[in-house]
């Protein structure tokens, strides 16, 4: 027979272990001598004698302490973890019992933990997580340094200097991506951006091809045979996934390549890239100032990225002061890889992170009112088990515990929104964040919901512990059953939530408020051309290698060209290499002014005009700088750019015609402030190797090329009839009157039907716009819906503590009545409160805005942090809402019934 | 002491308390003293040894302890059974049969075993 469980522990609440031991073997002692004494023996001899009977008396005393000690240290852990089952039991029930209750606050909770967890998984899996390749943390990038300060790609022969005169890497490759060529010999044409790598590329990242080989050595050098080396997805969805993949050729950029090995899933870089060839199978380009490519090293053992630093500059410098003004590099940079990579969008998604926190601790802030208000109806249960003995302890615990079921309810929850709130997030397409593909909520993610879901609940049961009991305890016992709720100081609290709660929400939604106005000026934006209305027909051919391709190339476009203006509804068609808003693809360069078209001479070769070029730059009157770009009839009136002065690219500028240009309103302004451009005589035959000179006949107006936000740049234009090999990549542009959408399965039809083997890529204007903006409408859309959530949330929080303090005042208010107070002065009674509380609120909220926002700064366009407008907005829009919430509880208390209230009393 | 025989006592004495305690609560004085009573003194324990070895059997939760009066109005902590204290004194009463059956057997044997080495 087993005695009740509750015996057990009568005892151990300041039991001493020592004490009892001493008391009884002294009576064991004690009785032995009286024992004694009534046989006949003197008092000390009956206490001899009962010591030598009982042997060792302190050595038992300690052996009997040590295994009581033992007994009670295992019978409080048994009671904690009974004690705390008991409380899971109660708190489960009650929870169920009441149900509305444990939906509201399960259900704010998990919209903060499941946001939180969401943008916290996005922010492990985008700025924490190690790339996927062998100690990832030792490949970096690499750049040249120009006499401004800025870092830039290498030429070959710097890169050439500077991985012969460096220490501090293991390996050290120079890589070109090209974002689309054409590739067929797969199971169809199809178009994937391709890096051009050099020979250590494989050493520097680490990662051997999984099916295959690497390049042999005769594959990377000049002439050798082309060998191709492609990434999984490729692999699998080009040419069918199977071994028989090795050995294949693919035909891109005029030559047959042989497949030789695919790179393991997950390989990514150049991010995008689906093909990589040996960048040493082409010529190396002697120029110095031919900017083409990126450097990727991996450090030597036990280099850092500071000593890395160090020894490349060093070198720079060195080759700066033997080439002088043949190279423009003076310095060189190194920096980590991954911070490279995901640096641009850290502190955006920090932001949002620190929101997604904001908006968490507002809704702690909801469920901790909700449990004050709970905890207030069981004041008197409360009150009755501390009379019974209950320690303040033990009533903490039963909070802490009551809260953490609660917690970790909404955590499961939150996981499950956070799991689906991650998949609404990359299908946000936020634009410019690298990795996206990869993320889930992980491990990581799950631990780190897990952590906030633990935190919180020690948050809510500290607040609601200590403010829903001690005080509220004395209270009730004193004002016994008149009062059903709790004291002032628990008012106080739950008014500072409140307030809490409206100043975390107002710096939310400022932060969103701010974004808005700005995306709105970002929209309003003029680009310099029309952005609805057209399609895009972006198309890769091979770069053409001699006359006759370039001949080709000029037909196939202007028979394109024709095809596509005679679809129905079409009004112009153009075309350019480089498209406004589409990264990549964009040059610049230094151009000359020639004082006539035959100051070169005879030169063909752009070799041989180097040392004229670098005699004739020294001149700053002779020298310009602008983008080149490749564009052609048509372009302009497609895009609605304006002619400003002169003729726009006409029929006439034939191949074999006079060479024409057109600049941009910008060029012409800055390069020519007082002159009138057309006529000038141009040379510019560093971009293309073409030495024949333009001569410039219109002038365009400006266009945003970089992105939106960016002011125009100079541009100069030339015409793809005349310069085919700076147009191998070409955006045909469409306008029509109509949706433009509806052409893109004849424009299809008609690229396939001229050139089967350039699969074009086909969007519209308005998407390219858009996606050059994705990266700020997706910060919008999240601060957004926090804010709107956060909003929510405040509605609910004031409404709450409004009606509760009414309850509270009920008798005051029935007084008040009694003694003649009319309907409005009660009303203005209550919502005057109310403003009161969430005006402090708001008051707070805009001090800590002012100095949160500027962590938005970068994300702002046209808008200043501290945007008056944006400010007043919100803080009259949350003192609107906080009076709304006021307005039902202040009715009820307008229409309470005197004579019943005071006849409680 | 041998190490052999705090065992043998051990288990022994354990036995004995929860025979003793069978009988109904007692402090530890009246378990002494009930022990001295049916062994008519012969066996002569140190008397403290008995306390630890309550202890232990309260740690097993073979016994469990209350402080309650004595007989002549002093505090004294009296033991008794628990269920499984009974059980496991079940246990070992059938074991010590047993084992005194066994041994009883081997001592009173009058034949010489059937085969053996010879010397």
């Amino acid at each position: 027979m087993t005695p009740p469980a509750w015996r057990r522990y009568i005892r151990f609440w300041g039991e001493d272990v020592r004490a009892d031991v001493d008391d009884e073997l002294a009576f064991h002692i004690e009785m032995r001598t009286r024992d004694n004494v009534a046989a006949g023996m003197t008092p000390d001899e009956a206490r001899a004698e009962a010591l030598g009977r009982f042997g060792d008396v302190g050595g038992i005393a300690g052996e009997c302490r040590t295994i009581d000690d033992r007994v009670q240290r295992r019978r409080r852990r048994v009671e904690l973890v009974d004690t705390v089952l008991q409380d899971v039991r109660y708190a489960a029930r009650s929870l169920a019992r009441s149900t509305g209750f444990t939906a509201a606050a399960v259900l704010t909770l998990a919209l903060g933990i499941g946001a939180t967890t969401a943008i916290f998984s996005v922010v492990h899996g985008v700025l924490l997580r190690p790339l996927p390749y062998p100690e990832s943390e030792r490949i970096v990038r690499a750049w040249q340094v120009n006499a401004e300060g800025n870092r830039g790609n290498v030429s070959d022969a710097n890169f050439a200097d500077l991985r012969a005169g460096s220490r501090s890497f293991s390996a050290l490759a120079e890589m070109a991506l090209s974002t689309a060529v054409s590739v067929t010999g797969g199971d169809e044409p199809v178009r994937v951006p391709q890096a051009r790598v050099s020979r250590e590329f494989i050493a520097v990242m680490g990662v051997q091809p999984a099916r295959g080989r690497a390049f042999l050595p005769e594959e990377q050098q000049l002439g050798g045979p082309p060998a191709v080396l492609v990434s999984h997805d490729f692999w699998t969805r080009h040419l069918g996934g199977g071994s028989d993949a090795i050995g294949r050729t693919l035909t891109f950029g005029d030559r047959a390549h042989t497949v030789v090995g695919v790179m393991p899933r997950g390989f990514d870089y150049p991010a995008g890239a689906q093909l990589w060839v040996p960048r040493e199978i082409d010529p190396l380009n002697t120029s110095r100032t031919a900017h083409n490519f990126q450097m990727v090293g991996r450090l030597a053992d036990g280099v850092s990225i500071a000593q890395a630093r160090a020894d490349l500059g060093a070198v720079a410098r060195r080759v700066k002061q033997e080439l002088g003004d043949a190279t423009w590099m003076v310095d060189a940079d190194v920096a980590s890889l991954r911070d490279e990579l995901v640096g641009g969008v850290r502190p955006a998604l920090l932001v949002l992170l620190g929101a997604s926190a904001v908006l968490l601790v507002i809704a702690c802030a909801n469920v901790a009112n909700l449990l004050l208000a709970k905890a207030a109806t069981r004041q008197r249960e409360l009150a009755v088990r501390r009379a019974l003995g209950a320690g303040v302890g033990r009533l903490v615990q039963q909070f802490l515990v009551e809260a953490l079921v609660l917690s970790l309810a909404a955590g499961a929850l939150g996981v499950v929104l956070a799991a689906w709130g991650v998949r609404l997030l990359v299908a946000l397409e936020p634009g410019n964040v690298p990795r996206l593909g990869e993320i889930g909520v992980s491990g990581m993610g799950l631990a780190f919901a897990l952590g906030v879901a633990a935190a919180t609940a020690v948050v809510l049961g500290l607040v609601t512990a200590t403010r829903g009991s001690d005080d509220d305890l004395r209270a009730s016992l004193a004002e016994g059953q008149r009062s059903s709720s709790g004291g002032v100081s628990s008012q106080r609290t739950r008014s500072a939530l409140v307030v809490v709660q409206m100043a975390m929400t107002l710096v939310l939604l400022v932060g969103a408020g701010l974004l808005a106005r700005s995306f709105l000026r970002l929209l309003a934006v003029d680009p310099g051309y029309r952005t609805d209305g057209a399609l895009v027909l972006d198309v890769a051919l091979p770069w053409p290698e001699d006359d006759a391709a370039g001949r080709r190339q000029v037909a196939l476009y202007d028979e394109l060209r024709s095809r596509l203006r005679a679809l129905p509804g079409v009004r112009a068609v153009g075309g350019i290499n480089a498209l406004p808003l589409v990264w990549g693809n964009y040059s610049d360069g230094t151009f000359l002014i020639l004082t006539r078209a035959d100051e070169m001479g005879d030169i063909r070769d752009i070799r041989e005009a180097i040392p004229l070029f670098e005699q004739l730059r020294r001149d700053e009157s002779r020298i310009g700088q602008a983008s080149y770009r490749v564009a052609g009839p048509g372009y302009f009136e497609a895009m609605e750019i304006p002619l400003v002065r002169g003729r726009l690219f006409e029929d006439r500028d034939g191949y074999d015609a006079p060479h024409v240009a057109v600049i941009s309103e910008t060029l012409a302004r800055t390069r020519w402030p007082n002159e009138d451009p057309i006529g000038k005589v141009i040379q510019y035959g560093n971009m293309d190797g073409d030495l024949r000179a333009f001569t410039i006949v219109g002038v365009v107006g400006d266009v945003r090329e970089a992105s939106l936000t960016a002011e125009p740049q100079p541009v100069f234009y030339a015409s793809y009839r005349q310069r085919p090999s700076g147009a191998s990549r070409f955006n045909f542009v469409v306008q029509r009157a109509g949706d433009p959408a509806a052409l893109a399965a004849p424009a299809r039809e008609i690229v396939r039907s001229l050139a089967p083997d350039v699969p074009p890529r086909i969007r519209t204007l308005d998407e390219i716009v858009a996606r050059s903006i994705a990266d700020r409408r997706f910060s919008l859309v999240l601060l957004g819906a926090f804010g709107s959530a956060a909003l929510l949330l405040a509605i609910v929080g004031v409404y709450g503590v409004i009606s509760y303090l009414v309850t509270q005042r009920e008798r005051e208010i029935g007084i008040r009545i009694a003694l003649g107070a009319r309907t409005a002065d009660v009303r203005r009674l209550v919502v005057g409160q109310a403003l009161r509380t969430a005006a402090i609120g708001v008051g707070a909220g805009v001090i800590v805005a002012l100095a949160a926002t500027r962590l938005l700064e970068r994300q702002l366009y046209g808008v200043r942090p501290s945007d008056p407008v944006t400010f007043m907005a919100i803080v009259s829009l949350l003192l609107a809402i906080a009076l709304a919430a006021a307005w039902l509880p202040a009715r009820r208390a307008a229409r309470t019934d005197p004579s019943s209230v005071l006849r409680q009393a | 002491m041998a190490k052999g025989r705090i065992d043998l006592l051990q288990g022994t004495l354990d036995l004995m308390i929860l025979k003793t305690l069978s009988w109904g609560p007692m402090h530890g004085y009246a378990v002494a003293r009930w022990l001295q009573q049916v062994t008519d003194d012969v066996l002569r324990v140190e008397e403290g040894t008995l306390y630890p070895a309550l202890h232990r059997l309260e740690e097993l939760e073979w016994v469990e302890s209350e402080w309650g009066v004595s007989e002549n109005n002093r505090r004294a902590k009296f033991y008794r059974l628990t269920g499984a204290g009974r059980a496991q004194l079940r246990a070992s009463l059938s074991d010590w049969s047993r084992l005194v059956e066994t041994v009883g057997k081997v001592i009173g044997a009058t034949a010489r075993p059937a085969s053996g080495v010879a010397v």
